[in-house]
């Protein structure tokens, strides 16, 4: 492939760009040019004709939200491996079965030191 | 077809917002943030090779599914560190955190 | 060769360092969270040790299914990197029994498993392998360095380590995706038997690739100009986890560097020799001049060590540039690599114990050292005269050899610039020792007993830096003649 093909292939980027930037701007522009503005105080509340929302918008969460989220974000991602391993199966046997018990049995360890850590718990 | 090349310079702009991301942010979650973008980069990058490269075959996904799962350990390891330090500091601002020079 | 029929036994060690790893991070978390628990430690100590051995055993040649290679190169390193992580938690014991704030097991079995990833790593011929095991000895290693956290300096440190080392690593494996794409494979066997041809259809790809893999592990093994996260993170860590850094995963990043450059770069009828070679030397000349320059103006013993390591990790890459016969220059890297995991080791044992015992890691924590305990200073004086060069040491010796290999090499040059750079060397060297010797002690100083491990680890380093700088035939003979 030469050189030539390789910098005529940026037609499409440059399509992709205009496109994605005239799309969401000519609909926006033609939405305000034919809907009616007719704005009145129940109008503008955040949800209108639903309950009045109260306190602060930015409240500092509570930190057992971060741990949980940091576990989640780990075990989550682990069945990455899990659903090929599951999908896999029938090809692998009993070495892949085995292979896959102790992955799962490593990633059980983990859970019961954050168990034993108290992380799971809510207080 | 779309070719290779378009999957790789998209990969190379996401590569270097990541790294531009990373040098000039002063905000620690966005740079953890940008990190992540560096290696997507590199993920695209390897699923572009392995479906659609001179010589595709599935070692790239394979490939692609350690970094993901390496990375999530990694950053979740990156945010408890970071936490640490906002308990320590109250701020994670860049900036701020100059204890260590020369 | 699959994956199921083949000879899984060669990986033995490694199942049996990461089946131990668990079950000493169990019995921690099962006998409770908090409180002192020395017996780990002596288990890991003996984890190690064991596992040293079954290397020992296992030395056969061999590889599975393209993932795992075990050759001299591979046992040699693990052997070197198992002792120096079992002399790593000898020290951390006194560390962490003057620490009691910290999670003692936890400290334990990470650095196991920092061992463990690195004993992959050192055995890898595939990329897939080579980043599993980089990134189980990088994360743990960020655990580590933030180990003390509630410290500023440790958690600051250890933020630096996160951001940078995640940096390194997307950028390793940018260069390792181009290689994969124009290769269709991530085993650096198969890679090496394509690369040649590879450089005359796409030299640009190829040199980038090298560019990119070289700047990530450049910054694993701290040298210029990607050294600049080492003394912050030196400085923060706790002293025990600065000697891990500094000696387990610089080892195992030049073990990683020599596998990937040597199979995959050179392999080939060396189409790539010129180039690599001169932009290793490049490198290593500025390695050299910077890393001794900046440690000139340290106040601190942490950030002088971690400049001291990046000189030194100048000086290891100068037989990479100077490749005269590929097996020669490993030789000349083993025996420069375990002179300087007993130096540097001894020297971070004394330092340990000084500055938990002032409570300050600045020069001052040093003076009079020679009054308070006669044995440490004079120990702790053989150290750095050995990291100097000075001769009767091993340091000399491995200096002497890499000199040598240099001069063979037709880069005189070269060898002029490490011997430079090693004369400023002794001047921030000294500068320490001055301290230990010339100054009184500070008033409320009183002598200093060292525990049982400090002792043992310091007499093992000493006698080892000794003994190789006396006789150093013993081990250059064997070295010399295996063909790595």
């Amino acid at each position: 492939m030469g050189l030539g093909v390789y910098f005529d292939n940026y037609i499409f980027v440059l399509l992709f760009m205009f496109l994605g930037v005239a799309l969401p701007v000519g609909a926006l522009t033609f939405g305000r040019l034919v809907r009616p503005n007719n704005p009145y105080p129940t109008k503008l509340t955040t949800y209108e004709s639903g309950i009045e929302p109260t306190g602060d918008a930015q409240v500092r969460y509570h930190v057992a939200y971060y741990i949980v989220a940091l576990e989640f974000v780990i075990f989550d991602v682990e069945t990455v491996f899990l659903y090929p391993w599951a999908v896999a199966l029938g090809e692998l046997g009993w070495v892949g079965l085995n292979a896959g018990l102790i992955f799962i049995a490593i990633l059980g360890l983990g859970l019961a030191y954050s168990w034993k850590k108290k992380v799971l718990e809510w207080n | 077809m779309v070719p290779i090349t378009l999957y790789l310079s998209l990969a190379a702009i996401l590569f270097c917002v990541g790294l531009y991301g990373v040098l000039t942010r002063r905000h620690l979650v966005i740079v953890l943030a940008s990190v992540e973008l560096m290696l997507n980069a590199v993920n695209i990058n390897l699923v572009a090779f392995s479906s659609i490269g001179p010589y595709a075959d599935i070692t790239g996904q394979v490939f692609t599914l350690f970094i993901i799962s390496v990375a999530a350990a990694e950053v979740a390891v990156g945010l408890a560190i970071l936490i640490a330090l906002y308990r320590n500091r109250e701020s994670i601002d860049v900036i701020k955190h100059d204890l260590l020079r020369w | 060769m699959s994956a199921y029929n083949a000879n899984w036994s060669l990986m033995t060690p490694e199942i049996v360092l990461g089946i131990l790893a668990l079950v000493i991070f169990t019995i921690d978390f099962m006998t409770g969270v908090k409180g002192k628990k020395p017996f780990l430690g002596r288990m890991s100590i003996i984890a190690l040790l064991v596992t040293a051995v079954l290397v020992y055993i296992n030395r056969g040649a061999g590889t599975i299914a393209d993932i795992f290679i075990v050759d001299h190169f591979s046992t040699m390193f693990k052997i070197i990197l198992l002792v120096g992580v079992a002399i790593v938690i000898a020290i951390s014991m006194h560390y962490l029994d003057k620490n009691d704030d910290v999670y003692q097991g936890e400290f334990y079995s990470l650095m196991l498993f920092a061992a463990l990833g690195a004993m992959l790593m050192v055995s890898s011929a595939d990329l897939i392998t080579l980043y599993i095991g980089l990134e189980l000895l990088s994360i743990s290693s960020y655990c580590l360095a933030g180990f003390k956290k509630h410290n500023r300096k440790s958690t600051e440190g250890a933020i630096k380590y996160v951001v940078l080392g995640g940096t390194a690593s997307a950028f390793i494996l940018y260069g390792m995706s181009f290689l994969y794409g124009l290769t269709g494979t991530t085993s650096i066997i198969d890679i090496s038997q394509v690369i040649s041809s590879l450089y005359v259809d796409y030299p640009f790809i190829v040199v980038m690739s090298i560019l990119f893999m070289l700047a990530g592990f450049g910054f694993k093994i701290s040298i210029v100009p990607f050294h600049m996260w080492a003394p912050d993170v030196y400085e923060g860590s706790p002293t025990p986890v600065t000697a891990f850094l500094s000696v387990v995963s610089k080892i195992a990043g030049f073990a990683i560097v020599l596998r990937v450059f040597f199979t995959t770069f050179l392999g080939s009828e060396g189409v790539l020799y010129d180039e690599w070679t001169w932009i290793i030397a490049i490198i290593a000349t500025v390695t050299m001049i910077v890393g001794n320059l900046i440690a000139l103006t340290q106040k601190n013993i942490k950030r002088l060590m971690a400049y001291s390591g990046v000189a030194q990790a100048g000086y290891l890459l100068v037989p990479i540039a100077a490749i005269f016969i590929p097996s020669y220059s490993i030789g000349v890297i083993i025996f420069y690599s375990i002179v300087y995991v007993f130096m540097t080791l001894g020297a971070f044992a004394i330092i340990t114990l000084v500055t938990e015992d002032s409570g300050r890691d600045d020069f001052s924590s040093f003076s009079g050292l020679y009054k308070r305990s006669p044995y440490m200073a004079i120990a702790m004086s053989v150290f750095l005269l050995g990291l100097a060069g000075l001769p009767l040491t091993a340091g000399f010796v491995g200096k002497a050899w890499i000199f040598i290999s240099a001069a063979q090499a037709g880069m005189l040059w070269l060898a002029g610039v490490m011997f430079v750079t090693s004369v400023i060397s002794f001047y921030y060297y000294f500068g320490v020792i001055k301290q230990m010797f010339m100054n009184e002690p500070n008033p409320n100083d009183v002598e200093l007993k060292a525990p049982l491990s400090i002792s043992v680890v310091v007499t093992i380093a000493l006698a080892v830096t000794i003994i190789l700088g006396v006789l150093p035939g013993l081990m250059i003979d064997w070295i010399a003649y295996i063909q790595w």
